[in-house]
């Protein structure tokens, strides 16, 4: 190796490095930010401000239940959708599903405009072109046999649309129109309306002395689960005089682990269970308690103790919702026990309750399809919403019997599996660019406008519709209506003037437009849970992907699972002494093979699910659907074969499996540090009998200073203190805003927050209204992860493209997460106890992070708030070592940044982001800032009023969207807030309490009832 | 000087320029104050406030009521220039018409042909927007709203200056945040608010009005 040659510096060389350096300096001086153009509307829409918002009521379309949400548009796009108050379904609260559906409307892979097949590929293409080719193959279709071989697929959905589909195709003279819901427990709506003579009957979970749930997973996806988890956390807020809640099933799903005892029993056994029970209450054709151990492999004494207390508790609640093959014989038997028990009427409530539903078909429907399609029987098929293709079991040969469709048309929006397999899309609306109504309950219509512009070259599937109609006489004359608009406003009983008014609020009175279908007669039989193998495979809808469709949104993806806490990944649930006799670590790949089929996927270990079970869940596994969704994990229907349940539904535990260690392993891309809670006492609670005894629960921990949640106007922390002269400089004089005397009034308010643990479920539906609200990116695509050892990737190139490698790194940026801590059941044979913790900033009166902040980018705000001022932040990450709650989160990467590879929010999803909070960039510490903008609008708009801000004026986020009312958001220091009376609860515990840190989230204990308790 | 010597100088000089370089950049010491770019149409103030005394919210009129001030829609401008336009016979006493300026807003509504003679006015639905340079904006972690401000009072040309007299608008302010807080601090004086905005008189009778300070706590703006 020969010696660089040696250089001097010259004074010459010198003064071109300064000089240089110079020039760099006064360019970044004096340069002018990017010049941007401001450009005006054309002419100003009448009602509408500039950087005002405006509120939409429309209809969400992200599950049959069809809750109403309100969308806040701003300059034309609607950037959040919040519960709609005045719904009867979900009284203002928005699932995670809900929430996200902004992210379907602006998914950077939906759909730009229509497409035709050239060849192995879609092409864009012209509306003129696509609806030509689509006229002139049912014109074909119609000349080869009357138009009997034209199907219509629609994903079922609340409201008019399937009997306006179903009207177009009697029109034409075509086929079949199926509504597809591959997540609907059709099993369960049988039953109801063979027993109680409606699909879903209203539950009053508040109105119960005792909840036992037969696999009905109430809370995440069983029926409306918004509106079931309002009633349930009311149910539960009654504290000692709540209902105790047994959960009788194979897996703990989230609905589950919020029951007081769990009975573990095989999968398949859960009839004998009912029987049991049902015998138990004085009902005919029950079966014996000695039967149904036997069948469960539950213990006669546990069961023969729950059907005593089902005895004694009137009135009671039990529900029937598994998935299994006689799933419709469950719910049939948990029917005739609350009619034994005297139920009827009383918790269930059979003259209210969901509407709009009927009419849905579930996978057995489909199967039916495709074996017409196999036999070569259907000419023309169209597609809408649906998604078949991925939802329904191989063995049914969908996708082989599009094959052999000569012409498919897709209404989709995004580019699942189905429609890459069309010949023609037509992409329609998204929900909240479209007309249409829905029946949330009987007599009241929810209507569904559109909140803004088409983001897309899209158009509404019901005036493509109309607009096929319109090329012939027939179709024409019966299908008269203009758009689809005009169709549902015809509809409307009393007029179009009155539907505008009731636009307003989204809700009139009425019905919408039924589907004449046949109510299907219940099946008194049921094939067995069959197969080879060791283990019962559970498959399980996942609580916010369903059976799929979420996967495509990346709030969605990232949303640790309520229950495993994993995110952007499959996993095989499996009981820690079945992974122990097997020899399987966590993360270990784990073979699940069914005659139907096999998956695989790293192994969780999770006590609540029973030892001869194992479980996956739906929703990943995706071969299309777009950037989020490609190829993150396995689809588990890939194990499932053709066995329905008496509804037609998919039976998702149909099968027994073998179970085997895989080659490879994966780690866990899960949110959790540990399970369990090493006696720190961050999730508290107290048994109804402490309660009632006057006890406070577990250790509490006493400390110097004042009373535990004593919120005075005047603040804890130092440099409050300070000002304030407690350790202040005597000589100084001006206190600044931090003195209670102040002028601008700032330290006499105390912005605090209560989270009820008796009424949390975990659900985790604030965590996603908080992405929304905040502009939190996303950070497990896989286009996201940096390798740490840049040249030892795969690609060479520094990028870790496994899903969630960000996360992986503890890089996730939920400023709000859902804590989940297991209590009991070390032995894993044991019942435990589970126990939710939102967790997000605690705006810290005596805040640790605060003090080792080199450059003040994080103080205290005399209002009480722990402020992180992202322009003052260097990322020095001081403050994230010192927070004991963890609740700081780095952007490591310029997650905001639009030029960055990991940037979160591709074109057009930006257009979601919220224009009241900073987009942070690369380097910034970034926290739950108590929705501090909510805080200053609401500042501008009282004092626009020229008044106050009135108490529980407004909200958090978070505090906004909760289904269960668990979060109370307010000023502390005022009595007249709900905040400042909910801190004086006996149950109010700070987490941490002993390190001084005089928090602003103050948590109630939960309070549980376990079995012998003072009920 | 040694090799050495010189090195350490070289670097140590280096290393001072970076510093300067990193600190012009972070304390955010750089201001587009003065920036005047040409805009599309030479829209000029002067005409419509200062000779017409047109109020600043008729076309920037959402400032007393959101964040944003708000921009006249194209319908604005042709409310009145759908009748104002073009050449036409000089009025006595009524100043010429800018009608290069009018030229250039009816390129954005109307047809002309091939020799640039105007045609008609098209339908609203087929004008097209006019890109205006955008001249103030404060970076986006600051939230500044406009209502706030003109709802105390505070006139516009306190922070926009002169803009009735201004042929090309500018920058006039340096919008950096120790201009913010100064006046958050010391207090908004409305006689010298007046004054700025040409009225005397109220100037001299609001003399002795305390001066009206603001929060200036960082989360009041930045968030």
């Amino acid at each position: 190796m020969s010696q660089p040659p040696k250089t001097a510096v010259k004074r010459r060389d010198f003064l071109k490095v300064l000089g240089s350096t110079g020039a760099a300096a006064t360019a970044v001086g004096c340069s002018q930010e990017r010049v941007e153009q401001l450009i005006p509307y054309l002419v100003s829409p009448d009602h509408t401000v500039p950087g005002v918002s405006t509120n939409y009521a429309t209809v969400c379309r992200e599950c049959a239940a069809a809750c109403g949400v309100i969308a806040e548009v701003r300059d034309g796009r609607a950037i959040k959708l919040e519960g709609n108050p005045d719904h009867p379904v979900n009284h203002g609260a928005l699932c995670a599903k809900g929430q996200s559906a902004l992210q379907g409307l602006y998914n950077p892979d939906r759909y730009r405009g229509p497409m035709i097949r050239q060849g192995d590929a879609l092409a864009p293409a012209t509306w003129e072109a696509a609806l030509t080719l689509v006229r002139q193959r049912l014109d074909e279709a119609r000349a080869a046999n009357g138009g009997g071989g034209v199907r219509f697929v629609s994903q079922h959905e609340n409201g008019s649309f399937g009997a306006f589909v179903d009207q177009w195709m009697s029109a034409g003279g075509f086929g079949a129109h199926v509504a597809y819901d591959p997540e609907a427990d059709l099993a369960a709506r049988a039953a109801n309306q063979a027993e109680y003579g409606t699909p879903w009957p209203a539950l009053d979970f508040s109105a119960a002395r005792l909840i036992v749930s037969i696999g009905a997973d109430f809370l995440d996806g069983w029926g409306a689960s918004v509106a079931h988890q309002l009633s349930f956390a009311d149910a539960r807020a009654k504290l000692g005089d709540a209902p105790r809640f047994v959960y009788v099933g194979a897996r703990r799903s989230l609905t589950g682990l919020n029951a007081d005892e769990w009975l573990a029993c095989r999968p398949g056994s859960e009839l004998a269970i009912a029987n049991a029970l049902l015998a138990a209450v004085g009902g005919a054709g029950g079966g014996t308690i000695a039967e149904a151990a036997a069948a469960s492999g539950v213990s006669e004494a546990s069961l023969q103790r729950l059907a005593d207390e089902l005895r004694a508790a009137t009135p009671s609640l039990v529900l029937g919702g598994v998935k299994t093959p006689d799933a419709h014989l469950v719910a049939q038997a948990a029917a005739r026990i609350n009619r034994a028990a005297g139920n009827v009427g009383v918790t269930i409530k059979p003259d209210a309750g969901l509407a709009g539903i009927g009419g849905a078909v579930g996978a057995q429907a489909m199967a039916a399809l495709a074996t017409e399609m196999n036999a070569d029987a259907v000419r023309v098929l169209f597609v809408r919403g649906a998604n078949p293709v991925h939802s329904v079991p191989k063995a049914a040969l969908f996708a082989e019997g599009m094959a052999k469709v000569p012409f498919k048309v897709s209404f989709s929006s995004y580019p699942d599996e189905t429609s890459e397999l069309c010949d023609v899309v037509l992409p329609d609306h998204h929900g909240l660019e479209s007309w249409g109504d829905s029946e949330p309950v009987r007599g009241t219509l929810g209507l569904q406008q559109p909140v803004m512009d088409p983001v897309f070259n899209t158009r509404s599937t019901g005036d493509v519709l109309l607009d096929l109609a319109r090329s012939n006489g027939a179709m024409a004359s019966r299908m008269p209506w203009a758009t689809y608009r005009d169709f549902i406003m015809s509809r409307y009983p009393t007029g179009r003037g009155a539907f505008t008014e009731a636009l307003a609020k989204g809700l009139g009175q009425g019905s919408s437009l039924a589907r004449t279908v046949a109510t299907p007669t219940l099946a008194s039989t049921a094939t067995a849970i069959a197969g080879d193998g060791e283990f019962f495979l559970v498959v399980h809808p996942s609580p916010a992907l369903g059976a799929g469709a979420g996967a495509n949104k990346p709030w969605l993806q990232e949303l640790p699972d309520p229950v495993s806490k994993i995110a952007w990944q499959s996993w095989v649930e499996i009981h820690p002494s079945t992974a122990a006799r097997l020899g399987i670590a966590p993360g270990d790949h784990v073979t699940v093979t069914t005659a139907a089929g096999s998956v695989t996927a790293p192994a969780y270990l999770y006590l609540g699910i029973q030892p001869e079970t194992v479980a996956v869940a739906l929703g990943q596994g995706h071969a299309a659907y777009g950037r989020y969704a490609q190829g993150i994990g396995v689809n588990a229907v890939d194990a499932l074969g053709a066995a329905y349940d008496g509804g037609g539904a998919l039976a998702l535990s149909q099968a027994k499996a073998q179970v085997a260690k895989a080659a490879g392993h994966s780690r866990l891309v899960t949110v959790e540090g540990s399970a369990r809670q090493h006696g720190r006492g961050i999730a508290r609670a107290l048994t109804a009998a402490q309660l009632a005894a006057g006890e406070t629960g577990e250790a509490h921990h006493e400390f110097i200073g004042d009373a535990s949640h004593e919120f005075l106007p005047g603040l804890r922390a130092p440099v409050a203190n300070d000002a304030q002269g407690d350790m202040g400089s005597q000589g100084s004089n001006d206190k600044g805003m931090y003195a209670p005397d102040h002028w601008s009034g700032m330290a006499s308010r105390r912005w605090a927050m209560t989270i009820d643990l008796a009424r949390c479920t975990g659900c985790s539906a604030c965590v996603t209204a908080c992405y929304a609200e905040n502009n939190i990116p996303t950070v497990g695509a896989r286009w996201q992860g940096r390798s740490l050892r840049p040249f030892h990737t795969a690609d060479g190139a520094g990028w870790d493209t496994t899903p969630g490698a960000n996360i992986l790194k503890g890089r996730e940026m939920a400023w709000l997460r859902i804590e989940r801590y297991f209590e009991g059941g070390e032995d894993g044979a044991s019942d435990f106890e589970t126990r939710f913790l939102p967790m997000l900033c605690q705006h810290c009166g005596n805040a640790p992070c605060e003090s080792v902040c080199p450059v003040f980018a994080t103080y205290h705000a005399p209002d009480g708030l722990n402020v992180q001022v992202y322009n003052r932040c260097v990322g020095t990450r001081y403050c994230s070592n010192g927070c004991p709650y963890k609740v700081r989160y780095f952007n490591w990467h310029g997650y905001g940044e639009v030029d960055r590879r990991q940037y979160a929010f591709p074109e057009p999803l930006h257009l979601q982001l919220n224009p009241d909070v900073t987009v942070r960039g690369k380097g910034v510490m970034e926290k739950c800032s108590f929705c501090v903008q909510r805080i200053r609008d609401a500042e501008n708009v009282a004092k626009l009023e020229n008044r106050e801000v009135q108490p529980d004026e407004f909200t958090t986020a978070c505090a906004q969207a909760c289904p269960s009312r668990a979060i109370t958001f307010g000023d502390a220091a005022n009595e007249a807030w709900s905040v400042a009376r909910q801190v004086d609860d006996p149950r109010a515990y700070h987490v941490f309490e002993e390190l001084n840190t005089f928090t602003a989230v103050v948590y109630l204990q939960k309070v549980n009832h376990p079995a012998g308790g003072t009920r | 000087m040694s090799r050495r010597r010189s090195w350490a100088l070289a670097s140590g000089f280096f290393a001072i320029a970076v510093a300067a370089l990193g600190l012009s950049a972070y304390s955010g010491a750089s201001s587009s104050q003065g920036f005047a770019p040409e805009q599309p149409v030479n829209f000029p103030h002067p005409r419509h406030v200062k000779q017409l005394g047109m109020n600043c919210l008729y076309c920037h009129y959402a400032a007393n009521k959101s964040p944003d001030p708000g921009l006249p829609a194209v319908g604005t401008c042709m409310g009145c220039h759908s009748l104002v336009a073009g050449p036409r016979q000089p009025i006595e006493g009524v100043a010429d018409r800018d009608t290069a300026a009018i030229t250039q807003l009816y390129r954005y509504v109307a047809t002309f042909d091939s020799s640039g003679r105007r045609g008609a006015i098209k339908p609203a639905d087929q004008w097209s927007a006019i890109p205006w340079v955008r001249i103030h904006k404060v970076p986006e972690y600051v939230h500044f709203p406009h209502m706030r401000h003109v709802n105390a009072g505070v006139t516009c040309q306190t922070c926009h200056g002169p803009v009735p007299e201004m042929q090309r608008v500018y920058q006039y302010s340096s919008l950096n945040m120790g201009w913010c807080v100064n006046c958050h601090v010391q207090g908004y004086k409305l006689a010298d608010g007046l004054l700025a905005a040409g009225d005397t008189a109220g100037a001299r009778a609001a003399a002795n009005v305390e001066p009206k300070k603001a929060r200036y706590d960082c989360a009041v703006c930045h968030y």
